[in-house]
């Protein structure tokens, strides 16, 4: 037998969420985007939801974010103030996988202070999802993904809910009140074709150096960098410093970076190690199946199809480990 | 200048001296407000000029245990401009020291053979007076120098003082000559790899150090590979763009490797199959 959570009953599990934070959920905007927005009624979420446009690595790495303050009697500053309480709820597998993988970047080995502010304000609320044709994780079905407080697995009736960290078991015993027991029926572990086709590539440490797939990518990309903006495991940054009218003071920001666009591996004097569009989406290709640095050897697409969905000219990646007959152009 | 967070967050040094050395390159000695400069040589810095912004830097100088330490900058752009703007007492910080530096460990009694283009000088400078700082340790050490045109051949008077020295060899080269005659005890017109082919050096005894402008690379060590060195002989500084110096931003990428944090110093042998790396 398991906790339970009746549908009816989400709304009071929002309203108590509110105590770990202000709480942010899917729901359709007035343009029509699928996005994480401050949500008080369940009403307004979209728990059928696929993906959202942008994902929910922006609340761990704003776009833009000011990460140093500078002044000549106190030098360079982390912020002091703390970063706003925020509950996620409703994050998909793909989405949960992605955020314990910038852990892995930005919290083992070299700790960044401004992700660790951002990530210790957050409280994470897991959800399982129906995969559409874009998806290709190998994740769903699983009852506990990693890097959840507290984990959903959404049923006709309502939830099946599972602790994750020490704060889900918390929010547990706060609401076992909204809680029934009920046996949990057999889920499915859902496996894509293509997400094993990749394991199968990677393991073989296949780049598909002679594959013509390069060249018509390379054709038609437009470098507008929006496969990356939207994958919830693209990170890179830049970094810009930006003085105060009194000359004395300034901050240092950070904001997306984007591989795909051709400053990217520029240096001064006007040397660029990636030239091409080519080299452009292979160094991108490289980052999300192989890996860099410390990270060598581990895979980052977590499969949410978002960089497919939104490509202008329909390149994908991943087709790569399909073979050339799948070019969806 | 210890402290968990040096890596993330500058810490502040002072400008007690800059002195020009070309037309576009001066050598900036720096004072920490706090504690020791300690780094080997072919570690960087990522140095901040306030308001101006950050870029990556190696030291020109060896640690000597005290908290000044020197680069050597060239000015380029923006932030370059910047620092270059700014005089003895002027304001900086420092992140850092990044990456592996040279293996000085393993190139112990050895000969030690270094191979600077232009700007490469600095890291190499750096090694060479960490070197000389205990020459017996060492079998010898060459250092062959190629710069554009004798104006911008930096740091000539201090490198021919040195090579007085019994085990210091130096040979210093120029593309073409303008301006005025350097001094033709040690100089010689023509490329560095040119310059190469015409020493003697024991291959198997000798561990390469290169470091310069992205062109020079692949003709120094076909060169060296022709006079029989092994290509796990062979340490090649890289530049690439560096945002963080600790491996997070991925600007800096060759093949799975990160120059900031797997290098800036990569052993031949490591690279030869990435394409682009040289
Ligand atoms: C490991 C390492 C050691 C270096 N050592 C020295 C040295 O000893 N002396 C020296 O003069 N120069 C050195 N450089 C090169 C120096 O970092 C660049 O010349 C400098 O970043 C140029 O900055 P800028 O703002 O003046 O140039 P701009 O052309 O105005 O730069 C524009 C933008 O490009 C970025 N950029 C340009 N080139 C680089 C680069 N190479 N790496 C990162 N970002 C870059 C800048 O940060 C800036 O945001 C080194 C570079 C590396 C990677
Ligand atoms: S590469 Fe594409 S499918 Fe994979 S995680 Fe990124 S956006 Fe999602
Ligand atoms: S979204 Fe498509 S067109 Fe845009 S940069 Fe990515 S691959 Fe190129
Ligand atoms: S400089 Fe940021 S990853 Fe190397």
């Amino acid at each position: 037998m398991r906790p339970f959570l009746p549908e009816e009953r989400l709304g009071s599990l929002l309203a108590l969420l509110g105590h770990w934070g202000e709480v942010y959920g899917p729901v359709t905007t007035g343009d029509g985007v699928t996005a994480f927005r401050p949500v008080s009624d369940p009403g307004q979420l979209r728990l059928e939801y696929r993906r959202t446009l942008i994902p929910p690595k922006r609340f761990l790495l704003p776009p833009r974010e000011t990460i140093l303050t500078y002044s000549p009697d106190a030098g360079y500053q982390p912020l002091d103030t703390a970063q706003p309480a925020l509950v996620l709820f409703g994050l998909h597998p793909c989405d949960l996988q992605g955020i314990a993988y910038l852990d892995r970047v930005f919290l083992e080995g070299v700790v960044d202070t401004s992700y660790r502010r951002n990530r210790q304000a957050l409280t994470i609320i897991g959800l399982s999802c129906e995969p559409d044709e874009f998806c290709f994780c190998g994740a769903a079905g699983a009852d506990l993904p990693a890097g959840c407080d507290l984990f959903l697995q959404r049923t006709p009736a309502g939830f099946f809910v599972t602790a994750g960290t020490m704060k889900g078991e918390e929010i547990c015993d706060r609401s076992a009140q909204l809680f029934t027991l009920r046996q949990p029926a057999g889920t499915t572990p859902w496996h894509h074709p293509l997400a094993d086709a990749i394991c199968r590539g990677c393991a073989a440490g296949e780049t598909f150096p002679d594959n013509p797939l390069w060249d018509r990518f390379a054709e038609r990309c437009l470098g507008c960098g929006a496969c990356s903006a939207c994958c919830p495991t693209c990170y890179c940054y830049d970094v810009l410093e930006q003085g105060g009218l009194d000359g004395q003071a300034a901050e240092r920001l950070r904001e997306w970076d984007n591989c795909l666009f051709k400053s990217h591996g520029e240096v001064a004097g006007g040397v660029n190690f990636r030239r091409s569009r080519r080299e452009r989406l292979q160094y991108r290709f490289l980052h999300k199946y192989y890996g860099f640095g410390a990270l060598r050897g581990v895979i980052s697409c977590v499969g949410c199809g978002r960089c497919r969905a939104v490509c202008p000219v329909e390149i994908d990646l991943a087709a790569l480990f399909e073979g050339e007959d799948h070019d969806r152009q | 200048m210890t402290g968990s967070d040096s890596s993330m967050i500058p810490f502040m040094a002072e400008i007690v001296a800059s002195t020009p050395l070309s037309a576009d390159t001066s050598l900036f000695r720096l004072r920490l407000d706090q504690g020791i400069a300690d780094y080997l040589p072919g570690q960087f810095f990522q140095l901040s000029v306030p308001a101006g912004g950050e870029f990556p830097v190696s030291p020109a100088s060896a640690a000597d245990g005290g908290g000044e330490l020197e680069f050597c900058v060239r000015r380029v752009g923006q932030v370059t401009s910047h620092l270059h703007s700014l005089g003895p007492g002027g304001r900086v910080g420092l992140r850092g020291p990044f990456g592996n530096g040279f293996p000085v460990a393993e190139m112990a009694g050895a000969q030690i053979l270094l191979l600077a283009g232009g700007l490469g000088i600095a890291p190499l400078r750096s090694l060479l007076h960490y070197i000389l700082r205990e020459p017996e340790r060492y079998a010898s050490v060459t250092l062959m120098y190629g710069a554009r045109e004798p104006a911008a051949m930096l740091f000539r008077d201090e490198l021919v003082a040195l090579a007085r020295q019994e085990r210091f060899r130096l040979l210093l080269t120029v593309d073409f000559v303008r301006d005025e005659p350097v001094d033709g005890r040690v100089c010689t017109v023509g490329l560095l790899p040119a310059l190469l082919r015409g020493v003697k050096v024991e291959p198997a005894a000798t561990w390469a150090a290169i470091c310069g402008p992205p062109p020079l690379y692949a003709c120094l060590v076909a060169e060296l590979a022709s006079l029989g060195f092994a290509d796990e002989r062979i340490f090649i500084s890289l530049e690439r763009r560096m945002k963080c110096g600790v491996g997070h931003c991925c600007h800096c990428a060759l093949g799975q490797l990160l120059c900031c944090s797997d290098g800036p110093v990569f052993r031949y042998s490591a690279i030869k199959g990435i394409t682009g790396a040289i």
